[in-house]
């Protein structure tokens, strides 16, 4: 771990003593090397650096991997790396070391985590109609890294995690390391069970849609995944993700109401490409033309 | 020998095709009209209330083609929802499954081996694994391997602005 990074976990560390005895203040702050006081801690962890980020997110990774590990099929993660790639060059952040996988577990969750790693598992990948539907995931979980919406979650899981480790901190031996580690893996899990902020979902989504415009890709993909989430709200291999997002049918009629007719005037946007059918054993079922219909004769109109 | 393996792997085409081949089933979420084809300004072909059943025929771009009742026209694909169809729904199509199976077969890859769980209490119990994420980081590909990808395929790249929040239609 590096010093920077250190210092970042202890800013984690520190935000919840603000509320803390004076002394407990006291001792961190001369362990946090200058910073003299909490509110300079908080603003240090707003101010993460991008390698920070890195750090970070691959810890995140690294715990969500431990739970289930990669599909083992090169051209399929070779895919979904050129396809997730592609998407995030559309965003704001393009230069990020970006890393995507298919997780293998018959859960259907998509996770990002800081520094732009995502992941989703073959749960959820099995249950995608198209390309679309996959360019609209993984530029759901594009527009979360771009956004930094983990670090915002992160300062919150942090500080309900922290009290009890600062305990461990304080009283117990051992490396500031892995102390720190530890706090910043379980604050992690406890992001990944909890959810980020239902309007940073919300906004992931009217910003997914329009990445995977950006790239070619019909918008109305994620509007796909989303109705086969609100067809299996009561599924037992959906149920974190349901505990982690607001209701489907909620995220489709906001995403309804912000898309409305805007991009119907997009000519040429695909829905599905060769490619994907064929990673698709057995294809996709429902009929699903390779392009999307001409947008010569839509009109914008305004919509009841 | 030869025959058994044509019978078998017929046989596993027939249960492959069986779910891909299920409707898929919906209610209508808004007020809305039936258009004869999927664009704004075509024939409409009836009004369509909400909670109004639907099975899903087609899909296509921001439209979907349904059976309503016995009336077929196209709807907006974000005034669907889905109903959980049990066992022929697109939910009971799993990775656990047969399609699992089949890839793993098809593959030679042991993907159906170690399958874990993905839930709440998975997480909290899980250890980092370090050598999946050095696996991982072999994965990225530069900006010119994805641009190979588009180019190949003709992805267009129209310029687009975000969206707007807006709470939802009534």
């Amino acid at each position: 771990m590096t010093r920077r990074t250190a210092l970042f976990a202890l800013a984690c560390l520190a935000a919840p003593l603000a509320a803390a005895p004076a002394h407990a203040q006291l001792n961190l702050g001369k362990l946090i090397d200058g910073a003299k006081t909490a509110k300079k801690v908080g603003d240090s962890l707003r101010s993460i650096s991008e390698a920070e980020e890195i750090k970070l997110g691959g810890d995140l990774a690294a715990t969500i991997l431990g739970a289930a590990p990669l599909v083992d099929d090169p051209a399929l993660q070779l895919y979904v790396n050129r396809l997730g790639k592609w998407l995030a060059l559309h965003g704001e952040r393009p230069d990020l070391p970006w890393k995507f996988g298919v997780v293998n577990t018959t859960d259907v969750n998509a996770f990002s985590m800081p520094g732009g790693y995502v992941l989703i598992s073959s749960g959820l990948f099995e249950r995608m109609r198209s390309e679309s539907e996959l360019a609209g995931v993984l530029a759901h979980e594009i527009a979360h890294v771009v956004r930094r919406h983990h670090i915002k979650a992160l300062q919150t899981a942090l500080r309900s995690a922290a009290l009890s480790d600062m305990n461990d901190y304080f009283n117990g031996g051992g490396g500031l390391g892995s102390q720190v580690s530890k706090l910043v893996i379980d604050g992690g899990k406890e992001m990944f069970v909890r959810g980020l902020d239902k309007d940073d979902e919300y906004e992931a989504d009217r910003m997914g849609v329009v990445i995977a415009a950006r790239s070619g890709y019909s918008p109305w993909g994620l509007g796909g995944v989303l109705q086969t989430l609100s067809a299996g709200a009561e599924d037992r291999g959906f149920a974190l993700m349901t505990k982690t997002h607001p209701l489907p049918i909620d995220r489709i009629a906001r995403l309804d109401a912000a898309l409305g007719d805007r991009l119907d005037t997009l000519d040429g946007l695909v829905d599905d490409l060769p490619g994907f059918v064929a990673l698709r054993t057995p294809p996709p079922p429902p009929p699903n033309p390779a392009i999307a219909p001409p947008a010569r004769k839509a009109k914008p109109k305004p919509r009841r | 020998m030869r025959w058994l393996g044509v019978a078998c792997m017929a046989v596993f085409m027939t249960l492959l095709a069986a779910p891909a081949s299920a409707a898929e089933e919906g209610l209508v979420i808004r007020a809305a009209e039936l258009m004869a084809q999927p664009f704004l300004d075509a024939p409409k072909a009836g009004p369509i209330a909400p909670n109004q059943p639907v099975t899903i025929l087609e899909r296509r771009g921001g439209w979907v083609r349904v059976d309503a009742g016995g009336r077929t026209g196209w709807v907006r694909v974000l005034n669907v929802r889905l109903v959980s169809a049990g066992a022929a729904g697109p939910a009971a199509r799993g990775s656990g499954g047969i399609t699992a199976l089949l890839r793993t077969g098809s593959s030679g890859k042991t993907v159906t081996t170690g399958v874990k769980g993905m839930g709440e209490e998975d997480i909290r119990r899980a250890a980092p694994d370090y050598a999946e994420l050095g696996q991982l980081g072999t994965l990225g590909v530069d900006a010119a391997t994805a641009r190979d990808h588009s180019q190949k395929n003709a992805l267009k790249e129209p310029a687009v602005e975000y969206l707007k929040a807006k709470g939802p239609r009534k």
